[in-house]
């Protein structure tokens, strides 16, 4: 895409910020993040091929480790933050480099096991992580007055969404996205066209699991509290359930299906209450069934049979 | 020594818990590849069967126990129907039935919730939890209970795989699908036989663990993770491999739990780091399975 496309999406989904009210832009800020977190486990799961449940890990690890080393150790933020992101990108590389020599759903296994070590650690990390009941109530010196608040913190998670989707799609298109697709197609074949296949596996996990920990350190001062319930592995089953229903391995799947998975709940509720997670098994099921290819798969198919009536 | 050797056999039963769902793993993994996630919620299943059969129905506990045990069979029979064979039909890769069937496991739990609610359910004790000695060894009766029934689930699929000719074609399955298929065996029948044994015996385990813990909707998870880990610690090849695995998660676990000082919390991790140790260095599990002779 060019770049001024990139700056109106910018302008655009900024100023949707500025008319929006307090609930509202806490559910607008909310859907950007669901929207940056399933951008990224679209390019690991649906683009590289690797089944792994960690991502909410990460993103609790970004939320956590910025609140920690801001306020518990009492760091300034620019140096938090670029910090917390390295914690981020190590922890990624410790669980990749080993998983990588183990083939078939033992990624899976593994990312499960850490992913509830993670929540086992902050339940019991004491005063650090605050246990079960999380952080709360943590406020920036008034040095940070400066920062960004309102309808300008909207700004900057628009900007953490765009800055993700922008370096995947340009990664996407680069020889890094086609060595990624050609590992997850086939990594035999790949391996004998010249791609390195344990050091392009391990740069996506890597990859997309900093950019879910930098979207956290976002969340962190959405709610200015962070829980352990918030990154259990439920949510990474829903991210991918989202992927799944919008349809694996495209943007605009990711982009349909976080931004439907993320309101269902809020349209459905007058009418099964808190129950939505049934739809979303039975939706799940359905797709991959009838269209595996999910939702962008249908309209791919419409938009084939549309044209094809037409004469040319 | 007595308080040790208590542990010992209250031990030896969650680890028989944790056998019985690797178990469940192992039966569908073995012939169609398939990790099936939504073992857990089948042992939910079989929990709230025993809610019903038992606690509303006032049945015998026999009599409740092998109506939940045929419902199960019926259960994981309507799952391979549902959310595999339209797939495997199609031809589509194995991780589509494994991302349909953590759908299902959705739908499973959600359905429970819907049909009770957020409360735990207790679930009667089929020989009561009153104190039992057998020589040194001394524990509750339910744990003797679930050792004992854990010991005949595990002597049948020891007599099924090596003693009738069903349990060679899901040998022959497992080692080359594609030579048996040749050898005329039906693939479709051993992958729903395999889905509906998997579901009786997860089904047993949820039975058999809910007077200890209560039946509640979200037990399965855990009970799903435990049991993989278990599963990746024995072998993947192998029943016995099912068994010692879970037998050495739960030894670890309450061992730590009695012995270590950590908070009790922590202990929970206990599994999950002994199966991370063991997916670095012995990825294969304790047992090799054996070869294709």
């Amino acid at each position: 895409m060019a770049w001024w496309r990139w700056i109106a999406a910018f302008v655009l989904l900024s100023a949707v910020g500025f008319f929006l009210g307090g609930y509202t832009s806490d559910v607008y800020r909310k859907l950007l993040l669901w929207v940056t977190l399933a951008l990224g486990f679209n390019f690991l799961f649906g683009i590289a091929g690797q089944i792994a449940f960690s991502h909410f890990a990460f993103y609790g690890i970004g939320a956590y480790s910025v609140v920690i080393l801001a306020f518990h150790f009492g760091l300034p933020l620019p140096l938090a933050i670029p910090l917390a992101a390295a914690l981020c990108a190590v922890l990624a590389l410790a669980v990749a480099i080993p998983s990588n020599r183990l083939e078939g759903f033992y990624l899976a296994l593994a990312t499960i096991a850490f992913s509830q070590l993670f929540i086992i650690v902050l339940n019991e990390g004491g005063d650090v992580t605050g246990g079960t009941g999380g952080l709360a109530s943590y406020r920036l010196p008034p040095a940070y007055d400066v920062l960004p608040g309102g309808p300008w913190f909207t700004m900057l998670i628009v900007f953490v969404m765009l800055a993700t989707f922008a370096v995947l799609w340009r990664l996407d298109r680069s020889w890094f996205g086609r060595a990624c697709r050609a590992v997850r197609d086939n990594p035999e074949a790949a391996a004998a066209m010249g791609v390195d296949v344990a050091r392009t596996k391990v740069l996506a996990f890597t990859l997309t699991s900093t950019f879910a920990g930098v979207a956290g350190m976002a969340y962190a001062f959405v709610d200015n509290t962070v829980n352990p319930p918030t990154f259990s592995i439920e949510n990474s089953f829903l991210l991918l359930f989202m992927i799944v229903i919008g349809g694996a391995g495209r943007f605009a799947g990711a982009i349909v299906g976080a931004v439907l998975l993320y309101f269902l709940p809020l349209w459905l509720s007058p009418v099964i209450g808190h129950h939505h997670a049934l739809v979303f098994g039975l939706l799940v099921v359905v797709v991959i069934v009838l269209q595996p290819r999910g939702l962008i798969g249908v309209y791919d198919a419409l938009a084939r049979r549309w044209r094809g009536r037409r004469p040319a | 020594m007595q308080d040790f050797l208590e542990l010992i056999v209250s031990a030896a039963a969650s680890g028989c818990i944790y056998g019985l769902i690797a178990l469940a793993y192992l039966l569908i993994i073995r012939p169609t590849g398939i990790i099936n996630f939504a073992v857990g919620e089948w042992a939910a299943v079989g929990a709230f069967g025993g809610v019903v059969a038992l606690s509303t129905a006032k049945l015998p506990y026999a009599v409740g126990m092998a109506a939940v045990l045929a419902a199960m069979f019926a259960v994981g029979w309507a799952t391979e129907r549902i959310a595999v064979r339209p797939l495997v039909e199609r031809g589509a890769p194995v991780l589509s039935p494994i991302l349909a069937l953590l759908g299902m496991l959705v739908v499973f739990r959600e359905s429970i919730s819907i049909g009770f609610g957020p409360d735990p359910f207790p679930v009667p004790y089929p020989l009561g939890f009153e104190r039992f000695e057998i020589g040194p060894l001394a524990g509750s009766r339910h744990a003797f209970f679930i050792i004992a029934a854990t010991a005949a689930v595990f002597g049948a699929a020891w007599w099924f795989f090596e003693r009738t000719l069903w349990g060679r074609i899901f040998e022959a399955v497992a080692i080359d699908r594609r030579a048996a298929a040749l050898m005329g065996i039906n693939l479709r029948r051993v992958a729903v036989l395999a889905f509906a044994a998997g579901a009786t015996i997860a089904g047993l385990a949820g039975l058999l663990v809910s007077p200890n813990i209560s039946a509640h909707f979200l037990m399965g998870l855990p009970l799903a993770v435990q049991g993989f880990s278990a599963l990746v610690i024995g072998g993947v090849g192998r029943v016995e491999g099912a068994l010692l695995g879970g037998l050495l998660i739960a030894l670890a676990e309450s061992l730590t739990v009695r012995y270590a000082p950590v908070p009790p919390g922590l202990a929970f991790g206990v599994p999950l780091v002994l199966l991370i140790l063991f997916l670095l260095f012995r990825p294969t599990g304790l047992l090799k399975p054996r070869g294709a002779h």
